[in-house]
């Protein structure tokens, strides 16, 4: 108090190094915590429980039961028992094919790159181009089971689950357009 | 001004805090606004690389299942290692889970700890008299995107056997 009252005179400064040292404590403390990574999650069922589709009502379209097979050749995309064809939904009272028909065929969206040797050699835009159509069929339909081959990378599992849910290219009310949410992961194709 | 600072350098020793100060304020400042209070902390290595997702739910926390290039982790104790071989039909190095710990498709050992941390989990529920605490068979799964499907499928095959049936795939976010 004297000192102060001595110093008047000059430039008063203030005493700075007790909040130097708490501001140096509360550093490494609050580095800690720090998140510098954002995450999110990406819910899934079982396939044995999960997807408890309410059987009462009886629609008059048959349930869809879309399934996504991603082997190392690209996507199949099947539904309502019949292998999708990329140029459209599938024709009403056509002859029903049988998915392993369709996989001699060959897949419905084919890899960029022969082989698929990385994550991104998988036609995503073609996928969710295609599932756009099927949604547009299907307008009720939330569900959609994944089949990938024991090889499959699990980069690719999630990519393809983004490419399920929603589609990034068409808004509506501001988001993106949900296509199918729901994902439940089947036993997968060896 | 030549007479002043020789005099108050011997007499105090006055170091210029207000610089040091000035970018101490900024550094907390920045490190506040980074300063999240996520559920769960994720420790990131060069076994463990999360995928990128454009995924926006929110983590929430639930049975933490770890599964990097060389270990099974649940809840921050490693379980079990992993196996590198290499692909039969690419010849590129691959992970498996060992074959002395499958029973089929059930890793046994991690079969037994996720039994054990689902009783925990119902104990809890039971004695938090249900509602929020209930026993819901949540699972997060945090893998590394290198991972073949195969070990995923044993993996949540095996978290399913235990009662464990709602996953949830920690991925990296995009997008706010």
């Amino acid at each position: 108090m004297s000192k102060g009252s001595k110093r008047g005179g000059e430039a008063e400064e203030l005493n700075l190094v007790p909040v130097m040292n708490l501001v140096t404590i509360l550093i490494p403390f609050i580095l800690m915590a720090a998140q510098f990574i954002n995450l999110a999650v990406i819910d899934s069922t079982l396939p044995a429980i999960g997807a408890p589709v309410p059987v009462e009502e009886q629609p008059e379209k048959p349930p869809l039961n879309l399934s996504v097979v991603i082997t190392d050749l690209g996507f199949t995309v099947a539904g309502a028992a019949a292998v999708l064809n990329p140029e459209g939904p599938p024709v009403e009272g056509a002859p029903p094919a049988v998915p392993a028909e369709g996989e001699e065929k060959g897949p419905t969206i084919p890899c960029l790159e022969e082989g698929c040797p990385t994550p991104q050699s998988y036609d995503y835009k073609e996928l969710v181009r295609l599932l756009g159509v099927v949604k547009d069929e299907y307008s009720d339909e939330e569900n959609v089971i994944l089949v990938p081959e024991s090889r499959i990378p699990y980069e690719v599992l999630v990519l393809t689950m983004d490419s399920t849910r929603e589609d990034p290219n068409t808004m509506v009310d501001g988001a993106p357009r949900l296509l199918f949410p729901f994902v439940v992961i089947a036993g997968g194709a060896e | 001004m030549g007479k002043k600072k020789p005099r108050r350098n011997s007499g105090e020793g006055a170091l210029s805090i207000t610089s040091m100060m000035d970018m101490m304020t900024i550094i907390l400042v920045f490190l506040l606004k980074n300063f999240s209070s996520q559920d769960i902390s994720v420790k990131s290595s060069a076994d463990l690389q999360l995928p990128l997702s454009s995924a926006l739910k929110a983590p929430k926390t639930a049975v933490n299942v770890v599964v990097s290039r060389v270990d099974v982790i649940v809840d921050g104790v490693k379980v079990m290692d992993l196996e590198s071989t290499t692909d039969e039909v690419t010849g590129q190095a691959t992970v498996m889970v060992p074959e002395g710990e499958l029973k089929g498709q059930l890793i046994t050992t991690l079969y037994e700890k996720l039994l054990d941390k689902a009783e925990q989990a119902k104990d809890i529920g039971a004695r938090a008299g249900g509602g929020e605490f209930d026993f819901k068979g949540q699972v997060l799964m945090q893998c590394d995107k290198r991972l073949p499907f195969s070990v995923i499928r044993q993996v949540m095959y095996t978290a399913g056997q235990a009662q464990f049936s709602e996953f949830r795939f920690v991925v990296i976010k995009t997008r706010e």
